[in-house]
């Protein structure tokens, strides 16, 4: 397995770090003033951050994939919003934790396989309305799609197949929080259309999504973005 | 990875598990009997290599033997909800968004069944001649969400007993379109995962019982009323652990990550695989085909 790859995939040009410094700094700004969520959108066009090659950068795009979901549950059940129930706030507590396990679980991965863990991302939920339980929902919603869908794609792309089961023994949980997510904003949604091709060659099956959708979905939250170059694509 | 050393640990549990890894995959033929004759010599090591873990007690022969036995999965779960939804003693109680919600599963059932047959095509095995008897499964509402519980589990665990049988290059020509079967196998276990989480989200209802501590997922190996063997462990038990499993890749995750987490939460947040031979028992257990 190849082990080196560099989190860097070329130093920041002068320009675009403080760019990126500026936005960053203007992020936290928002996030420490416990702010406004229909603020600006921090924008960096050159991705700069990759993810390494073949299975080790496979784990990392797993790590960041649960780093998203950790840091996203976390800002919520920090600030929730005023409508959250106290089961709803249970429900995505146990699903908050699933989620740190794992994250730390791929950490330990990705070191015993003695790669770099690209554990720098920052991200920012500006973009979102988590200000209302309808908002927290239909973003928890969208991150679990994502996540069941990006792991579906990812599948096929692991050389080893010890990689290849414990993504299955993941995927099925992240595809239980979306089912629940979309039950709870609108009862019996859990397999909509939205996910699930509901006719066709190809109904009954969930949406896959190859890993360059999955990062130009997750490019949208973070302040210094992801290139996918490197990974494996068949 | 050490492959001689892999294929001697399969050995011990799979005397021919040369013949069927050389003409399974093909990366694997290239060995030939050179190969074999250094896994005999070599020692053995411990156990939890990557081909173990993932093929263990399964005895599926080849691809199409693994999509047989999903389409059987398949049609065992849409024969269950089509006479779930055509049993007069479910209609007073199976209504409203209960009743579209199975509808909506037995959709997905069906068109899983479709997919496979076609995937399939003249090795597509027949339907078991006699259909399958779920018993008093439908006598009520709950007992019904129990043994959909049950099935809806199983199917998720069974998917993932079978993703390291199936060659991740594996993309055959299936109505006209190219299909990679690993991705298209993990694309109805999701699917899976989401109908029990909905099962699972329905007993929590009144109707069923306001059983508030079933979750989404599957805490520990709590059964909540189904066979306990849903939950527990395959065969080998190293390979197919119980669901309330806290260790992956050799690490205790309640103790080994840096903090320290609940063996609920540890063990909900991975679902583990089974074996072909333990599913096919379970089912057997609560359905006759």
């Amino acid at each position: 397995m190849p082990n080196s790859f560099s989190a860097f995939d070329r130093p920041l040009r002068r320009r675009s770090f403080f760019r990126v410094a500026g936005a960053a700094a203007a992020a936290s700004t928002l996030l420490l003033s416990g702010c406004d969520d229909s603020g600006t959108t921090t924008s960096n066009p050159d991705p700069v951050l990759t993810l390494g090659s073949a299975d080790a950068g496979l784990l990392n795009y797993a790590y960041v994939l649960e780093q998203l979901e950790t840091a996203f549950y976390k800002r919520v059940l920090d600030t929730p919003p005023a409508d959250l129930s106290a089961e709803d706030k249970d429900l995505l507590t146990q699903i908050y934790q699933h989620e740190i396990v794992h994250r730390e679980f791929l950490l330990k991965a990705l070191q015993t396989a003695s790669a770099t863990p690209l554990n720098t991302v920052e991200f920012s939920f500006t973009s979102l309305t988590l200000t209302t339980r309808a908002g927290v929902l239909t973003a928890a919603r969208m991150f679990e799609d994502l996540v069941v869908a990006a792991y579906n794609g990812a599948a096929k792309l692991f050389a080893d197949a010890t990689y290849l089961l414990l993504l299955g023994k993941i995927v099925s949980v992240e595809a239980r929080h979306a089912a629940l997510l979309h039950d709870l904003l609108q009862p019996g949604s859990f397999a909509d259309a939205t996910v699930v091709d509901a006719s066709g060659a190809f109904a009954g099956l969930e949406r896959s999504l190859t890993v360059s959708e999955v990062i130009t979905e997750v490019n949208k939250f973070l302040v210094i973005k992801i290139s996918a170059a490197g990974l494996p694509t068949s | 990875m050490n492959l001689f050393n892999i294929i001697s640990e399969l050995e011990k549990v799979d005397p021919e598990i040369m013949d069927r890894l050389s003409h399974r995959r093909s990366a694997l033929s290239a060995l030939g009997s050179l190969g074999k004759k250094m896994a005999l010599a070599a020692a053995p090591i411990a156990i939890g290599s990557a081909f173990n873990k993932v093929l263990g007690q399964n005895n599926l022969a080849d691809t199409t033997a693994v999509l047989n036995y999903a389409l059987l999965l398949e049609r065992l779960e849409y024969s269950f909800y089509d006479q779930a939804l055509k049993a007069a003693t479910l209609t007073p109680t199976l209504t409203g968004a209960a009743r579209t919600a199975i509808e909506t599963i037995r959709g997905h059932e069906q068109a899983h069944v479709n997919l496979l047959k076609t995937a399939l095509g003249a090795a597509a095995a027949p339907e078991p001649a006699n259909g399958f008897d779920f018993g008093g499964a439908f006598a009520t509402y709950p007992t019904f969400l129990t043994f959909a519980q049950a099935f809806e589990d199983t199917g998720v665990r069974a998917y993932k007993g079978q993703a390291g049988n199936i060659p991740r290059d594996f993309s055959p020509t299936v109505g006209g379109a190219t299909v990679n079967v690993l991705t298209v196998a993990l694309q109805i276990h999701s699917v899976e995962a989401r109908h029990a989480a909905h099962i699972r989200y329905m007993r929590r209802g009144a109707a069923a019982g306001a059983q508030a501590n079933i979750m989404p997922w599957i805490v520990g190996k709590e059964s909540n009323g189904a066979p306990a063997a849903v939950y527990g462990a395959g065969n080998p038990v190293a390979t197919f652990p119980a669901e309330d499993n806290i260790m992956q890749a050799t690490l205790t995750l309640t103790t080994g990550l840096g903090a320290t987490y609940s063996a609920e939460d540890v063990s909900a947040a991975f679902d583990e695989a089974l074996d072909n031979t333990t599913v096919t028992n379970i089912a057997k257990s609560v359905v006759t085909f």
